[in-house]
């Protein structure tokens, strides 16, 4: 067995992770995503997950070794937003061609490149990014970038994710196992305190963790590490001194927040920032977090209070939209995003979940469900892109919250969308975010093109064949197209 | 020195050299005996306050920045559309040297008219002999089908009579008397160019329709109204009017005319109206105009001949094509083709996949009147506000016409419509009531530079874009790139708001 699969196999085998506790041995073996099937379409490559999950680290330079088109297409598409440094972003790859594949030429230029990089931009590190035809040429990553780092007096990581080594999820967390093989614990700060906390598995995205940062903050707390969004190296190679974690998107990195527990002996608890009672949940389980590991046992009074304060203060700010949303039918397609808070507050402006997916929620997550939604049959495990494509076609939903990859599931059914995943222009972060999520709710289902879209042509009689709601033989035959799509591909984060 | 012969500077660089910054400093501080620069800026700071606003909307006499031209420019454009058509214009010729820059400035082509070049003796005596030698000369040197004759102040304040001035040149064998001289009175101190383009038109069908029995027939006339977008507009038009397979004339078509190709031979007349069939036009079943405002004297007209009429305001947009369309299969009984429905549709799904970008948007908008009122619809339509609609030329009954049709949207309901008012008035209403967005022609880049409110250019005239009126805003089509237009400004902006590199450039983001 290779070192790839390997690897790949122990992080099949996530003790943490709830859904894979549940399994069999066999079943665990297939490992949490199921094979791709040629000819089918699917989503992103271990690659792309690593470089996800890596390149927020803001001050850091990032290098993909291979081909052109690997940087090339993946250039800039993520929207995490960065305080200061802004190398993040620019585009280093070693745009290998031809004859340095055949040659053999691929370790000298890559260790060229970080040469380049060290000299004209002096980054804190270089994490370097192996890819399908470096991994298969052979290319000693480790061994270019150990010497690369000794020469260079600068730390170099190697990233083994290439592409074939399996799904974008995978790369996801072999991001995270090159975090903690090469930089978590490679440094120790010197301003260690008891209020220390991480964050893992926030991307920062357009810039939302910013509306939650300074609750944080506010409560005394510092934050060590966001890992990855708007971070510096520094306090990611620092990150182990921290005394609390909170895990954000566990379906990412729980293998990190786990490790990170059993090698430094930080506890973490798994939480949200969207919606209210999540952000509550979130600040007053990092408090206790901290009381557990000998913080002053005032942080928890100090918290409570911000809490009552923070929750009057977004009720009341959200109170106008009841008059124009309430009765309203939202479908949550909301994947890897955990939501039942969101639920909650929508269902408190007065809008009606009629569908939310469970098939990423705990147990514990169902029993909130079922608390909360009046009709058990609304939660799915989860829904055929055909299946959400009647649902939508036949008027059930005045509006779909997902990631972009059903968007258009949502536009050809004539219903309203709104993004809530990665690509999305406006932070729903912490209880400011919350309010802006219902504004923009708002203003999708209230725009006027809706009429249009749902209208045929005015000249259109009943009978003409147009894709009215009602016309069920149309519904049947559009179903068709999405058919042979799987839940997986459609699948977010 | 700041400029050298090895390498000569442009104003633009060469003025900003210290020498020559040295140089004003020094003669506004010796020579000019201005104000101090506190007391200038303390004046351009109240030009932006509620209470200039009130004295600049309560001026009576003076006109600043008016955006509306006069009547002998829209009876240029007007028979620039019809087959090989000389305009000539019986007056002064520096008037004609206006029309023939403002149309060339903006569709980037070569305008052709004449004066009858009126000086002092003809102002005194009368302008008849200028246009007995005028006609003839502009017979044997331009060789044109038709003379289309209008008017200029001059000729109008000493009140020359056209028709029995034309007659008198026929008769003088100026052209022979057969020949075709429609002709307009069109003074610039009445109404605006669109007033005189309705003129110009009517007089170019009644030349040639009076006295003729009417035959009806099943085609439809359409006239298209003054448009400096009519190189696009029309083309579309017609690809949509074959696409239902409807019989059809165009009264006044200058889409060719402003649209030459350069391969070599200069067309001094090329397409428009042949003069045959705006004769057999009259046997039309109905005529429509797609400008109302453009064409009140026509329609009534046709009317009067028999015809039935039906008027639009420039079709732009979704409803506002799909009113066109319906009436078109109504009257010519072609029914509206699958393309077209698809056509529609694509529309209808781009401004779905846009509309997050757009909604809450507010614009202010003007231009002529029935521009002013597609434009307000069409933003409707994408979940914008228009928050101020004005039109130097639109009129009361204008006014009370666009009114409901705001009223009828939670978007255009707090709009206000300012007929009459001129682009000085819009610059006060800019700073006091901000929006998003302005949308007009290019004489609004000044209201740009002064409130920072960007421009959206979609009407005539545009001088400082190129090639924008090559490309149609009517019909599904045209919306569509209406569309990316506005787009493409707001992407612009997000894009400059956040393009400051380590301070703003966080949301500089790639996919938008």
């Amino acid at each position: 067995m290779s070192s790839a699969q390997q690897r790949a196999q122990a992080l099949f085998n996530e003790p943490a992770c709830d859904t894979n506790k549940a399994k069999d041995a066999t079943a665990r073996k297939k490992g949490c995503s199921k094979p791709l099937t040629p000819g089918a379409a699917a989503g992103g490559c271990a690659f792309d997950g690593a470089k996800i999950v890596l390149q927020p680290i803001t001050d850091a330079a990032h290098l993909i070794h291979g081909a052109l088109a690997c940087e090339g297409n993946s250039w800039d598409n993520r929207g995490s937003a960065s305080s200061g440094p802004s190398l993040w972003r620019r585009s280093f790859t070693t745009d290998l061609t031809e004859l340095d594949v055949v040659m053999g030429q691929g370790e000298k230029k890559l260790f060229k490149a970080i040469r380049e990089i060290v000299e004209a931009h002096r980054p804190p590190a270089v994490f370097v990014y192996s890819t399908c035809v470096t991994a298969l040429i052979g290319d000693d990553l480790d061994a270019v970038c150990f010497r690369a780092a000794e020469r260079f007096g600068v730390p170099v990581v190697p990233v083994h994710a290439a592409g074939f080594v399996g799904s974008k999820n995978l790369g996801n967390k072999l991001a995270g196992e090159a975090l903690l093989d090469h930089v978590i614990g490679s440094v120790d700060p010197d301003d260690v305190s008891d209020m220390d906390v991480n964050i893992i598995g926030e991307f920062n995205l357009v810039g939302e963790f910013w509306a939650v940062k300074p609750l944080i903050e506010a409560l005394g707390m510092r934050i060590r590490a966001c890992i990855p969004g708007d971070a510096r190296y520094i306090d990611v190679a620092g990150a182990h001194t921290a005394r609390a974690n909170m895990m954000v998107c566990s379906t990412a990195l729980i293998n990190l927040a786990r490790k990170i527990e059993e090698r430094w002996g930080i506890p973490f608890f798994e939480g949200s920032f969207y919606g209210v009672s999540d952000t509550s949940d979130a600040l007053r389980q990092l408090a206790r977090l901290l009381v557990d590991q000998g913080a002053d046992g005032e942080l928890l009074v100090r918290t409570e209070a911000l809490i009552a304060e923070e929750e009057r203060r977004v009720w009341n700010r959200l109170a106008p939209y009841r008059e124009r949303l309430a009765g309203k039918r939202v479908l949550l397609n909301t994947g890897g995003v955990k939501s039942w808070s969101v639920v909650a507050a929508l269902q408190e402006i007065g809008m009606e979940i009629v569908g939310t997916m469970t098939k990423k929620s705990t147990d514990e997550d169902k029993e909130r469900i079922k608390a909360l939604l009046k009709n058990e049959k609304h939660a799915f495990d989860s829904l055929a892109p055909r299946d959400l494509y009647a649902k939508l076609a036949g008027g059930e939903a005045d509006i779909m919250l997902s990631g972009g990859r059903t968007q258009f599931i949502a536009l050809k059914a004539k219903t309203p969308w709104l993004d809530i995943n990665q690509e999305r222009a406006y932070p729903y972060a912490g209880y400011d975010g919350m309010v802006e999520l219902v504004k923009r709710i708002d203003l999708e289902i209230h725009n006027p093109i809706w009429a249009q879209v749902r209208e045929p042509a005015p000249w259109m009689d009943g009978a003409a064949p147009s894709p009215t709601t009602g016309d069920a033989d149309f519904v049947a035959r559009t179903r068709k197209k999405f058919a042979s799509a799987t839940v997986d591909e459609m699948g977010e984060c | 020195m700041p400029q050298s012969a090895e390498k000569v500077l442009d104003h633009a660089p060469l003025f900003r050299e210290p020498e020559y910054q040295a140089m004003f400093a020094n003669k506004k501080a010796m020579f000019e005996c201005g104000v101090a620069t506190e007391a200038v800026d303390a004046q351009s700071e109240y030009t932006k306050s509620w209470d200039y606003r009130e004295k600049n909307l309560a001026r009576e006499s003076l006109v600043v920045n008016p955006a509306k031209a006069c009547q002998p420019l829209g009876a240029v454009f007007a028979a620039a559309g019809f087959e090989r058509t000389m305009s000539f214009v019986h007056g002064s010729q520096g008037c004609v040297a206006y029309y023939r820059s403002h149309l060339s400035r903006h569709f980037k082509e070569p305008c052709s008219a004449v004066s009858s070049s009126m000086t002092e003796d003809a102002a005194v005596f009368g302008g008849l002999n200028n246009m007995v030698d005028g006609l003839a000369n502009t017979y044997a040197l331009y060789e044109p089908k038709m003379i289309a004759v209008s008017t200029t102040c001059m000729a109008e304040v000493i009140g020359d009579d056209l028709q029995s001035f034309i007659q008198t040149a026929k008769d003088k064998k100026s052209v022979p008397q057969e020949f075709d001289v429609p002709f307009a009175h069109t003074p610039a101190f009445v109404g605006s160019h669109v007033d005189g383009y309705d003129v110009m038109i009517k007089g170019t069908l009644e030349h040639f329709w009076k006295g003729v029995e009417r035959k009806p027939n099943g085609r439809i006339n359409i006239v298209p109204g003054f448009d400096g977008f009519c190189v696009g507009n029309n083309r579309e038009l017609k690809r949509v009017l074959d696409l239902m397979g409807v019989d059809y004339t165009l009264i006044s078509d200058a889409s060719d005319q402003f649209d030459t190709p350069s391969d070599g031979e200069y067309r001094m007349y090329d397409g428009g109206t042949k003069l045959d069939d705006v004769k057999e036009a009259l046997n039309s079943k109905a005529t429509i105009s797609l400008q109302h405002w453009n064409t009140r004297k026509t329609l009534d007209y046709a009317a009067a001949r028999g015809q039935d009429t039906a008027s639009f305001h420039y079709p732009m947009g979704v409803r506002a094509t799909d009113e066109l369309l319906m009436k078109v299969s109504e009257l010519s009984g072609k029914a509206i083709p699958e393309a077209l429905r698809l056509e529609r549709g694509r529309l209808v799904d781009a401004m779905a996949d846009s509309q997050a970008y757009l909604h809450g948007k507010k614009y202010a908008i003007y231009g002529d009147p029935d521009f002013v009122t597609a434009m307000a619809r069409f933003v409707m339509e994408t979940g914008g506000e228009p928050v101020h609609c004005l039109a130097t030329n639109g009129t009361k009954h204008w006014e009370e016409e666009l009114r409901p049709i705001l009223d009828a949207s939670p978007f255009g309901k707090d709009g206000k419509i300012w007929a009459g008012k001129d682009l000085w008035h819009l610059r006060s209403l800019l700073f006091t009531e901000p929006v998003d967005f302005l949308i007009g022609s290019s004489y609004g880049k000044y209201l740009e530079r002064d409130t920072g409110t960007p421009l959206i250019r979609l009407t005539f005239p545009i001088f400082d874009r190129h090639h924008h009126h090559r490309f149609p805003l009517w019909g599904y089509q045209g919306a569509l790139r209406v569309l990316t237009t506005i787009l493409d400004k707001h992407f612009d902006k997000y894009d400059h708001d956040t393009v400051i590199a380590g301070k703003t450039d966080y949301s500089f983001d790639l996919t938008r």
